[in-house]
């Protein structure tokens, strides 16, 4: 399947591919999979939390080009917006973005799912510490 | 083979006006090829919705239809009899790839019970996205870890070999996790068999039908996961 000129380039030039400690409680951890491939993805943020600002992001991704692709801008996206901003990048922000093919949606969903299951994470650890506690791990209307 | 369940409608005869069987090929009365119905591959076999499934009876069936319905036997038949036949000769031929293969069977069953596996992941994302929570993974998070481990070990396996090194503890490790994941295959088949007689048992039990359905469902899932990292891992230690 021919993929297009932006999943190309982030398949050959991924951003952001590594690893945070996950047990830091700046940093929320997701990981996610799609059964119907067997295709992982970890995507990690790391939280300012007076701010709740990403202040960085990091990906590692075991799947095909479009997954790493999604993956790989997903954690661009993320990068500079708070938690509650980054809740909104949508799968179809990044279907539209890359020109993925309908067979590669889940793919993107893929990231989606990563992106949230990340900041649920930082969420759940902060507020575990007691900060933010009033926050659940929801959509908060900005 | 005698059908338990799913009382018939009746099927009356184009050609002779008798009453049949709603699942009947051919009228008991004059032998005349019945009109193509889409139906379900049990019902195309006159079979009841079971997961255990006798193999060779199946393969019996299905050489004798495909011998009564060829589409030769048919070309000085009406249109509508060449057409049905055509009809019936594709379908036989899907149902009886479907049907004999026991996982095959097992998806093929579940998705007329109304579940997906595909959707089911992709209704777990959009459920998620429409709350705003956290996707509930369709497998859990210990198997995920794994898979990611492996995952990683697999790379530098690759990489250490692209660099012409192969570390011999690393094979032994993607060795051991191999017989690992052979022997939940394993595991999980028998778990599957139990599954399979257990739901055909409880006919009349809804709620133990459910259960064992969300439990073969869980196992696919796991299934389609050992199933891809092995394939990755068998090609790894290929040298
Ligand atoms: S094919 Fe599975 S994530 Fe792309
Ligand atoms: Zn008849």
């Amino acid at each position: 399947m021919a993929y297009s000129d932006k999943v190309i380039e982030h398949y050959n030039n991924p951003r952001n591919v590594g690893q945070m400690d996950k047990n830091s409680t700046a940093v929320g951890t997701g990981l996610v999979g799609a059964p119907e491939c067997g295709d992982v993805m970890r995507l990690q943020i790391k939280v300012n939390p007076e701010t709740r600002v990403i202040e960085d992001a990091k990906f590692k991704t075991f799947g095909c080009g479009s997954a790493i692709a999604s993956s790989s801008l997903a954690t661009e996206w993320v990068k500079g917006k708070t938690v509650d901003e980054a809740l909104e990048i949508k799968n179809t922000d990044i279907v539209k973005e890359l020109a993925l093919p309908p067979v590669k949606i889940h793919c993107s969903v893929l990231a989606e799912d990563a992106i949230r299951a990340a900041i649920g994470d930082w969420k759940k650890k902060n507020v575990a510490l007691g900060e933010q506690a009033a926050v659940p791990v929801a959509i908060a209307a900005n | 083979m005698t059908v338990v369940a799913e009382p018939s409608k009746k099927l009356v005869c184009w050609s002779c006006g008798s009453d049949n069987d709603a699942d009947a090929q051919f009228c008991a009365t004059c032998g005349k090829l019945q009109p193509y119905t889409p139906t379900d591959y049990f019902s195309f076999f006159g079979l009841p919705r079971r997961f255990v499934l006798d193999r060779v009876a199946l393969e019996k069936q299905f050489y004798q239809l495909s011998r009564k319905l060829h589409p030769d036997l048919y070309v000085r038949a009406g249109a509508q009899e060449q057409q049905w036949s055509l009809e019936k000769s594709s379908v036989l031929n899907d149902a009886w790839r479907t049907l004999r293969e026991p996982l095959a069977r097992t998806e093929y069953l579940l998705s007329l019970l109304g579940i997906r596996l595909e959707e089911q992941s992709r209704d777990a994302s959009d459920r998620a996205a429409a709350s705003g929570t956290v996707k509930q993974q369709v497998v859990p998070s210990d198997l995920l870890e794994e898979v990611f481990e492996l995952n990683m070990q697999l790379e530098e396996m690759r990489m250490a070999k692209a660099g012409g090194a192969d570390d011999p503890e690393l094979r032994r490790d993607l060795e051991a996790a191999r017989e690992n994941f052979y022997q939940q295959l394993k595991v999980s088949e028998q778990d599957l068999q139990r599954l399979w007689a257990e739901w055909d048992s409880s006919a009349d039990n809804e709620a133990t039908r459910q259960t064992t359905q969300e439990k073969m469902v869980d196992l696919l899932n796991r299934r389609s996961y050992i199933r891809n990292l092995l394939r990755d891992v068998e090609e790894a230690l290929k040298s």
